[in-house]
């Protein structure tokens, strides 16, 4: 348990886990939708740790890893355009299109810009009126706000040459669809703290009580995420499925109002395509008739637009939690995070890029031997 | 990249409408929009920022242990974000396109 060492406070680290393992009477399956808590899981060896009391099953939660290839291909054609300037956040550019990712993109010639706030978007636009600016505006509920002030603030100040290409998408409906697929392992979750932060933790009580499914708000930390999966266990063994908040530091029932007030006005729930795992109804968030001036889909003409998903890449089992990533034919040999077929080798919360760096699986190095012998100890 | 990161408020001004301030990030300064914080904010406090926007309040102590656990995760890419824009700026680009 070399691992537990390196926590803030390796003894509260210890007693967590023992507490963990004492009070689960069976193995208990669980999953971390947030690709944050997903990176501490694995970096932390905390499955290993748990191992024979709490299995993890890593989530969907990485907005990079869930952009499905179409929107990349659309956001590559943009990209390609002369005249447009393409904006992203900068975890985008290393994901694979069908054919070559934003980065190349950029090396051919392309205008494409990271940007740190969407606003910065807006900005490059209002300083080059001959150009077309758009920003591609991906994230989970977190996210949104910020998009969602970007499209706003661009139609009150009359800055005809911004648009977005939105792939939104919302985390309890792929709550639902991983409860309702026919193959489900899922017992508990540990919700995502910043998702909640703005959102607050109400939309999860009628998914608990319908699925009779405990709901553990939880920050990414190492210590948040022990000790939310020390109160999942506990309503497990004592057959309670509640919302519970571990993430009360960050995390209110309301969250924050002025934030999902924003985003009803621009946005409104729509069908969205999740990579790896297909369509998801009321997913998503499109946005509303107002702002359709400031839509590159419509502005660009785009639908038709297409793409299939590359078969060797098993990223949907990964993100749907039926195999771990390790487990791909492709993994550490055709998909690396340096040449990556699928998105969760991209992003450093993508679980495939967390086991490569953290998990040395299958082992490449002969540091590899070292690091699971000190793990066992 | 839902994470968000803490820094301290050094300064706050009205942005045509919206409230905007100045945000140090362990040493790393960025303009933030504060709209969603509104009334909410006093100079000092330190806020969580995610894609340049306040998200919530936290007091110092979490501020500090979430910055040193970001670090540690190296989960700062949205600092490298920031520093990409202060390096190529927002202005009118220069060259045309062919």
């Amino acid at each position: 348990m070399k691992y537990l060492d390196e926590y803030r406070d390796p003894q509260l680290a210890r007693t967590l886990v023992a507490r963990i393992k004492e009070e689960s009477s069976r193995p208990w399956v669980m999953m971390e939708v947030c690709g944050g808590q997903t990176h501490t899981i694995v970096r932390q060896g905390i499955g290993e740790a748990l191992s024979g009391s709490v299995e993890m099953i890593h989530g969907p939660g990485c907005p990079v890893c869930v952009t499905p290839l179409e929107q990349i291909d659309r956001a590559l054609h943009l990209a390609s355009r002369p005249e447009v300037i393409f904006t992203s956040f900068g975890d985008m550019l290393r994901v694979p299109g069908s054919e070559c990712d934003l980065q190349q993109i950029r090396a051919r010639g392309g205008e494409v810009r990271v940007v740190y706030s969407p606003l910065d978007a807006l900005e490059l636009a209002r300083n080059n009126p001959d150009r077309e600016v758009v920003f591609f505006a991906v994230g989970f509920e977190t996210t949104a706000p910020a998009n969602a002030m970007a499209v706003w603030r661009a139609r009150e100040l009359g800055v005809e040459n911004f648009s977005v290409l939105v792939s939104h998408v919302t985390v309890p409906p792929a709550m639902v669809a991983i409860l309702e697929s026919p193959d489900n392992r899922v017992q508990a979750f540990l919700a995502a703290g910043h998702v909640c932060t703005v959102m607050g933790w109400t939309e999860y009580l009628p998914l608990a009580e319908r699925y009779r499914v405990p709901i553990v708000v939880t920050g990414f930390e190492p210590l948040d995420i022990l000790e939310g999966i020390l109160m999942a266990v506990r309503q497990l063994e004592s057959g309670r499925y509640e919302v519970e908040n571990q993430y009360v530091r960050s995390v209110t029932r309301q969250g924050n109002l002025p934030a999902q007030d924003l985003v009803s006005r621009v946005f409104h729930l729509v069908d969205r395509q999740w990579r790896g795992i297909g369509m998801i109804p009321s997913s998503g968030l499109g946005l509303r008739e107002p702002f359709a001036a400031h839509d590159a889909e419509r502005k660009f003409a785009l639908e038709g637009i297409t793409a299939d998903e590359p078969s060797v890449c098993r990223a949907g089992d990964v993100l749907r939690g039926r195999i771990k990533p390790n487990e791909c034919g492709a993994f550490g040999k055709a998909c690396t995070p340096e040449r990556p077929l699928g998105a969760p080798m991209v992003s450093s919360e993508g679980a495939c890029a967390a086991y490569y760096n953290f998990k040395r699986f299958p082992a490449p190095d002969p540091r590899a031997a070292d690091v699971a012998a000190a793990r066992a100890l | 990249m839902c994470l968000g990161i803490p820094g301290r408020i050094v300064s706050l001004s009205d942005g045509g409408g919206l409230l905007m301030g100045m945000v140090d990030f362990g040493g790393v300064r960025r303009e933030v929009c504060f709209a969603y914080l509104d009334g909410q904010v006093e100079v000092g406090d330190y806020a969580v920022v995610h894609v340049g926007f306040a998200i919530s309040r936290v007091d110092e102590e979490e501020a500090r242990r979430t910055y040193e656990a970001l670090k540690e995760m190296s989960e700062l890419d949205e600092l490298d974000w920031m520093r990409e824009v202060a390096e190529t700026g927002l202005g009118p680009l220069k060259e045309r396109p062919a």
